[in-house]
């Protein structure tokens, strides 16, 4: 901050840079011969070299490894040396008894250097280039030791003392840490014990989970296709999670270093280590464990208090865990000590502003609120954010905040927002309509975007532009007169598009300038990767060093993408699926939420993944059946921390209300109607899309106990309400239900009107499934007009079938084999008793899909016209078959049997 | 009073004996001073008694002659009689305890530690630890100033918690830990961050010793709350009453906390202590006349106090003060002028100068003696504020709500540096923490509403809400009502429009004060009345309009022609 002068954090030479040095001194003793006293051959003296490299690599240390772990650190790499090297180290270390110790030790060292004018090097001496990586750490140890004042020396000597002590009596360090570690540390968490007791729960939960699935680990989002060199690394954040509640669940134990937070060191390694920590929070939402991660942030504030993205971290965490307050102050905090300079990927690093960038604080708490479900005083913190990036002209932030006021639009339903943004947002001309508006917003930040070479930023307009095209009619913005043509489509070539450029992406990533955090996170990994093999790494078999250094490299090729850009990539995947949905290719769909699953489960956040499965077990709900989709949700639960937090959630409870409909248990059907209700009046904001879903569903359940006159009031506030909020596309489904509801009323004159209405909006949104689905049901209509009608009936029947039978779900299918039947039976034309397959064959296949949704009613009626075509042409055997069938499921539909199922218990 | 003075002052005698013999010298200070503040009976002394005593209740006769009330006392408290605790052995204090204790004067903690190590006995084991704990400190603070400049990260510990802990618990343990000791044990945990078992500790220790004041500031800084204040039990002892004033002083119920001293000041009724700590609670309450007083008095009587000054400079501050602040400034600075309060004090004067470099490097030595020191970060940001430097501004406040996040001025200073960055509506959240902290000041509520008020937000409904609060607390400059007619005749709610500009009317002419804001209120009134047709009371404002020039003078002569007209018109 300008104004507060920062501690100089220079050099500093510590007790464990004081071991390093003797270990230079070990490996490159002044006028030696090639291989030096304790190294059996050259190799061996190299991996030394290799091992100080790194360690001299993370000398800006935060925290610096206690002797213990320094002396494990150097068994794992000495091999066959380690007794005599950690002997020499610690020997030598614990002569350093005086200043003048210390002195000599210093004036030995510099012995080591080769001179500058000893440029001819001679082969059989060893001597340090100065100019080496070595050499360089050396000369700065030096230096920094010259400059030390006595006092400084004497501090040098204490900490050598204790640095010695904690290694060698393990009941000194336990008093010598903090507070966690003395023995009334329990005390100290007395308040806490229910958080572990539900710390436990989740440990046992997860463990249980892990043993069920055998062996596939609790966030398995790794695609084996891709990541399978690397499994140890990708798995490792779950591990981590892990590891750290384990070490707080577990208070006696002075286990610091269990969490591996402490055995990072270096500043770059922490920052990675955070910014790893906060993709993990994004990603697993609610199910990170929040207070074993706050702890680990608390003392990481203890040991550095300038390292403020800890406070970001804490933000993200109780964000996440909707803790509001928490959340807000720690927010706050965050941007009052970083004034927005630290730690966001996008400031250019050479901007010099004494005022800060105060406007990213306003963007985050926008997002916060947003988050919270406050779009009201989100939209007032980002106004004001938009009006303070054009006070300082930051262009950047301008087009994030622009871009996030999209998301706040299209995502939350607000039907008019005149009195939010007021005049003082001159983005927007408020004449316009809330859709207007918004897409006026999508092509200004793309545009913006785009100019500002800002990729990620560009690919995730066009993806909102693709989102936006696919719901919404576009109408000219500014029409005059009736000259306007007046264009009344959406256009999904226009969707195609956004969608593919979107996507582009990925390919265009290499030169983005966000290298910075990948570092950090590469360093992170890489000391992990350490850990395990490496011994291998450094006094390796031959072979074993090859396949360690794969293992790097590929890593490295993985993570060339960094995460956010895969995370974008991989939702344009999930718009291609609802797209597809919409536009009426179920397979299509199909297929990208499988590559979704397969590519991008690693990378997206677990409410995206959710939805993909929950996409998936739809599919297979209604093309196969419930027990087949019933299963398949075990299997997609069984990957989620917490089921009752996402949306498998929801998709459970849709599977659980269809099958209840299907099998006539009106009771459950209302009961998991209710249950959906209540999941979409979250605390995180209305979600309009659920909340319009749990009041159709509602209303099917009342035109299932046939009070119609009750559906349609509640299919008739729904239109009104997808009216308001500009929601076409759900009109056109809530149309077509209120035909359904006339039809089912016996009412077809009324029907078709209704019917039309819905083919209409079809036909302009290009809902292809939907409109075939409406074809079927004006033809249903015409049927109840009467026989005369059967002819037009069986034609419109007809023009639907490629779609239907194409892409439709078992249900529709099955209707429509029905309806066709009924066409043909109703024909005066047409003698079933002499051509009795025609209708035949269609009904059989209509009873094989409604016996796999259980779907009495339908089924039941398949049967019974079987029966009759049956008994006109005179096949006695089957028809009585039929009849049995028949009976069966009409027995079934009216005495509904318990359902035994043991997820509806879970409810 | 349920204790004798005599009772009190044989009581403190003693305790000032036991803690000199324990080298507790600031709780023996403390209890010395209480000892000459309770008042003695003219009568019996000659004047030479009573020198520091004089007028020592000047202050109470010259503002408390209407509310004697509330200095009657809480009648009903029946206090525990602590018995005195016997010395082990008064006079034969061993020769090596005499001579730790030398050392200990002389500052040569180690050397006194050393000296008692083979020593057994309660009261050589405290002074050992105590010494042992002095010189950690001693130590801690160089190593935080060689190795980091203080503003910054230091990660120095005593290296002596772990040891006196250790000592301290097995006595503890084995029972024969003695109060000294229970507060030292107490000292160090807090220190070591378990605070449930300092508490616990520090209550057995005030419970069993009452007369160690350091113990109770002790127990005081780890009761943050209310909650945790109650649920404290403590006997009931008249050092409580001292406690109980102090704490709440600090939970900022002010009101409770004076009722307190007035309470205790029929004891000790010299007590410049309590005379302070009044001084201190009148403060917040913004009553800086008497603090003034107060404070006068204060240096009339000790005039090479430190202690409290800040708060001193700070009401001469606010009184614009310049020749008065100088000489407070003068003064410290020859007594002491490496105390945080001095620095402070000349802080202020610079400020007060508009010399704002030269302020903040005193602020910034102030915070360099003591990194803690509130007052002297919120200062600070407020000179950066006035040095247009808000990033730093905003970094010195927050260090402030840091250290105390209870400090309402910071959170004011924060949200005062947002908006003036052009950030009203992320102001608002500061603003919102420093008026819930202080409900009754009303310039909180005025630059909150004035922070809905800016052209960016137009939050005009909040702004009067705010408004009316800060009218309803103590609204000095009258700013509230002026703006609550402005805004009421903004949004076109004449009515209530009509009724605060009367109000403000009223007030201006209670004050005697003149100017636009008068012209402006006749102005609307006389309107106001004319529209709804109460043609006399319009007929007054308009004459009284007239007394002014300017174009208002022409306007009132057309409406009350106007109003001549209308009342022919319509009779």
């Amino acid at each position: 901050m300008a104004g507060i002068v920062k501690p100089q954090s220079g050099f500093v030479i510590t007790p464990h840079k004081v071991s390093i040095c003797i270990l230079l001194q070990v490996y490159a003793p002044s006028g030696q011969l090639s291989v030096p006293f304790p190294f059996a051959s050259i190799s061996q003296h190299n991996r030394l070299g290799l091992f100080l490299i790194a360690l001299t690599k993370s000398c800006d240390d935060i925290l610096e490894p206690t002797l213990d772990e320094f002396l494990k650190l150097l068994k794992e790499f000495g091999g066959l040396l380690d007794n005599w090297l950690s002997d020499h180290v610690t020997g030598r270390l614990s002569s350093l008894s005086s200043p003048d110790d210390l002195f000599t030790f210093f004036s030995e060292l510099r012995g080591i250097l080769a001179g500058p004018e000893t440029s001819i090097i001679d082969d059989d001496q060893i001597n340090l280039d100065p100019n080496s990586n070595l050499g360089m750490y050396l000369r700065r140890c030096l230096l920094a030791f010259n400059i030390l004042s006595f006092e400084g020396m004497c501090h040098l000597l204490t900490n050598i003392k204790t640095y010695c002590k904690e290694g060698f009596s393990p009941y000194e360090m336990s008093h010598l840490d903090d507070a966690s570690n003395d023995p009334e540390a329990p005390l100290e968490y007395e308040n806490m014990d229910l958080e572990n007791i539900v710390l436990q729960n989740f440990t046992e939960e997860l463990e249980s989970r892990k043993r069920s699935t055998e062996r596939v680990p609790f966030h398995n989002h790794s695609s084996k296709a891709l990541f399978s060199l690397v499994e140890d690394i990708t798995v490792s954040p779950g591990h981590k999670v892990k590891h750290n509640h384990r070490s707080q669940t577990q208070t006696h134990s002075p286990s610091v270093e269990s969490s591996d937070v402490i055995l990072q060191r270096t500043n770059w390694q922490i920052q990675g280590y955070l910014s790893e920590q906060a993709d993990m929070i994004e990603k697993l939402g609610s199910s990170f464990p929040m207070s074993a991660f706050e702890y680990v942030l608390k003392l990481l504030q203890k040991v550095t208090p300038e390292l403020h993205r800890v406070h970001f971290l804490r933000y993200l965490n109780s964000l996440y865990h909707d803790d509001y307050p928490a959340a807000l102050e720690n927010l706050h905090r965050y941007f009052d000590y970083s004034a927005g300079m630290e730690g966001s990927d996008f400031v250019p690093p050479l901007s010099f502003m004494n005022n800060g960038r105060y406007e990213i604080a306003l963007l985050s708490l926008g997002m916060a609120h947003f988050h919270f479900g406050h779009p009201e005083l989100a939209l007032k913190v980002l106004t004001e954010a938009v009006r303070v990036c054009q006070m300082h002209s930051d262009d950047t932030c301008l087009a994030y905040t622009l871009t996030a006021i999209c998301n706040l639009l299209s995502e939350v339903g607000i039907s008019n927002i005149t009195g939010i943004m007021g005049a003082s947002d001159s983005h927007v001309s408020t004449s316009l309509s809330v859709q207007q508006q918004l897409f006026v917003l999508l092509r200004r930040s793309l545009k913006r975007a785009d100019s500002l070479k800002l990729k990620r930023l560009v690919a995730s307009n066009q993806l909102a532009l693709a989102k936006f095209d696919l719901k919404h009619v576009q109408r000219p913005l500014l029409s005059f007169g009736p000259k306007a043509s007046v264009q009344f489509r959406t256009s999904p070539t226009n969707v195609c598009k956004n969608l593919r450029l979107s996507s582009q992406l990925i390919h265009q990533f290499d030169n983005e300038s966000s290298t910075v955090t990948v570092d950090g996170a590469l360093s992170t990994s890489w000391l992990k990767n350490q850990e395990k093999p490496t011994t291998a790494l450094v006094f390796p078999q031959e072979s074993g060093s090859e396949s360690n250094c794969d293992m790097f490299y590929s890593w490295l090729q993985s993570s060339s993408v960094p995460g956010s850009v895969l995370q974008l990539v991989g939702s344009s995947y999930l718009v291609r699926v609802t797209s597809w949905e919409l536009y009426g290719s179920a397979f299509l769909a199909r297929s990208n939420a499988l590559l979704f699953a397969t590519c991008f489960a690693d990378s997206s956040s677990s409410a995206d993944l959710a939805l993909a499965y929950g996409k998936l077990i739809q599919h297979v709900a209604v093309y196969k059946g419930y027990q087949e989709a019933f299963v398949a949700h075990r299997i997609a639960e069984a990957k989620f921390l917490s089921v009752s937090k996402s949306g498998i959630l929801t998709v459970k409870l849709q599977l659980l209300h269809e099958r209840a409909l299907h099998r006539g248990h009106l009771k459950l059907a209302q009961q998991t109607c209710d249950e959906l209700g209540v999941l979409a009046s979250s605390v995180a904001g209305v979600d309009m899309e659920l909340k319009t879903e749990a009041s159709l569903r509602r209303a099917r359940t009342l035109l299932a106990a046939n009070q119609f006159s009750q559906a349609a009031s509640v299919a008739h506030s729904l239109f009104c309400k997808c009216y308001k909020f500009n929601m076409h596309v759900e009109n056109a489904t809530v149309l077509l239900f209120l035909a359904e509801i006339h039809k089912r009323s016996g009412n077809g004159v009324l029907g078709i009107p209704y019917v039309l209405a819905s083919l209409s909006f079809c036909e302009s949104f290009n809902l292809d499934l939907l409109r075939a689905a409406a074809t079927l049901t004006l033809a249903e209509l015409w049927l109840l007009l009467g026989p005369r009608h059967a002819k037009r009936a069986l034609n419109l029947i007809h023009s639907a079938f490629p779609i239907i039978l194409g892409q439709g779900g078992l249900e529709l299918q099955s209707r429509a084999h029905i309806a066709e039947a009924k066409c043909y039976l109703s024909d005066s034309s047409i003698s079933v008793s002499e051509d009795p397959d025609i209708v035949l064959d269609s009904l059989r296949q209509a009873c094989e899909g409604l016996e796999a949704l259980e779907y009495h009613e339908m089924a039941a009626e398949a049967y019974y016209l079987m029966a009759i075509v049956l008994n006109k042409s005179g096949q006695m055997e089957q028809r009585e078959n039929a009849a049995a069938r028949f009976k069966q499921h009409i027995t079934a539909l009216e005495n509904p049997i318990k359902p035994k199922d043991p997820l509806v218990n879970l409810l | 009073m349920g204790v004798s003075k005599e009772t009190c002052r044989n009581e403190l005698r003693t305790a000032i004996r036991h803690l000199t013999d324990r080298c507790l010298f600031a709780a023996s200070k403390w209890a010395a001073e209480q000892l000459v503040g309770i008042e003695q009976d003219p009568a019996k002394y000659p004047p030479s008694h009573t020198r520091l005593q004089r007028d020592c209740s000047s202050i109470r006769r010259r503002f408390r002659s209407t509310d004697e009330i509330t200095a009657t006392p809480v009648a009903g408290t029946s206090y525990v009689s602590t018995p005195v605790p016997e010395e082990e052995s008064e006079d034969v204090d061993s020769d090596f305890y005499l001579l730790a204790k030398m050392y200990f004067n002389c500052r040569e903690y180690r050397r006194a530690a050393h000296v008692l190590s083979d020593q057994t006995g309660m009261k050589a084991l405290f002074l050992r630890c105590y010494a042992l704990y002095l010189a950690g400190e001693k130590r801690k603070e160089e190593e935080t100033i060689e190795l980091e400049g203080p503003l910054g990260k230091s990660d120095a510990v005593n290296s002596e918690l772990v040891s006196i802990e250790r000592d301290l618990a097995a006595v503890r343990k084995n029972g024969s830990i003695d109060p000294f000791g229970l507060y030292l044990y107490g000292l160090v945990l807090k220190a070591k961050g378990n605070e449930n078992l300092a508490r616990t500790v520090l209550v057995e220790s005030v419970n069993t010793y009452p007369w160690n004041w350091s113990a109770w500031l002790e127990l005081q800084s780890l009761c943050t709350t209310i909650d945790t204040l109650n649920s404290l039990k403590l006997n009931n002892h008249w050092m409580k009453d001292f406690f109980l004033a102090c704490t709440y002083h600090e939970l900022r119920m002010h009101n409770e906390s004076l009722a307190k001293y007035d309470y205790l000041q029929a004891t000790f009724g010299c007590s410049n202590y309590i005379k302070a700590q009044i001084a201190k609670a009148q403060y917040s309450l913004r009553e800086f006349e008497l603090v003034e007083a107060i404070f006068e008095e204060l240096l009339r009587i000790d005039p090479y106090r430190i202690d409290d000054m800040d708060m001193y400079s700070n009401v001469l501050y606010a009184k614009e003060c310049f020749s008065g602040l100088s000489y407070l400034a003068h003064q410290v600075f020859m007594t002491d002028k490496y105390r945080p309060e001095s620095c402070c004090i000349i802080g202020n004067y610079y400020s007060l100068k508009g010399l704002h470099e030269k302020s903040v490097m005193y602020f910034r030595r102030a915070l360099k003696l003591d990194k803690k020191y509130l007052s002297a970060w919120t200062l600070m940001g407020h000179e950066y504020v006035e040095m247009k430097n808000t990033p730093a501004a905003v970094d010195a406040y927050r260090r402030a709500v840091d250290i105390n996040p209870c400090d309402y001025r910071a959170w004011y200073g924060l949200g005062q540096a947002y908006e003036m960055m052009g950030m009203p509506y992320y102001a608002l959240h500061y603003f919102k923490k420093s008026v819930f902290l202080q409900p009754g000041d009303s310039r909180l509520w005025i630059a909150m509403a004035h922070c809905y008020e800016t052209d960016q937000l137009r939050m005009l409904e909040e702004a009067i809400k705010c408004y009316r609060r800060a009218a309803n607390c103590n609204d000095r400059e009258a700013i509230a009502l002026h703006k609550l007619a402005k805004l009421h005749s903004e949004l076109g709610q004449s009515q209530e429009a009509a009724f605060y500009y009367k109000k403000d009317l009223e007030r201006m002419e209670d004050e005697e004060r003149e100017g636009p804001n008068m012209v402006e209120a006749l102005m609307f009134l006389a309107k106001y009345c004319r529209a709804q047709k109460r043609f006399e009371e319009a007929e007054v404002y308009c004459t009284r309009l007239l007394d002014y020039n300017g174009p208002e003078k022409e306007t009132a002569k057309s409406l009350l022609q106007d109003i001549k007209l209308a009342q022919s018109g319509f009779p």
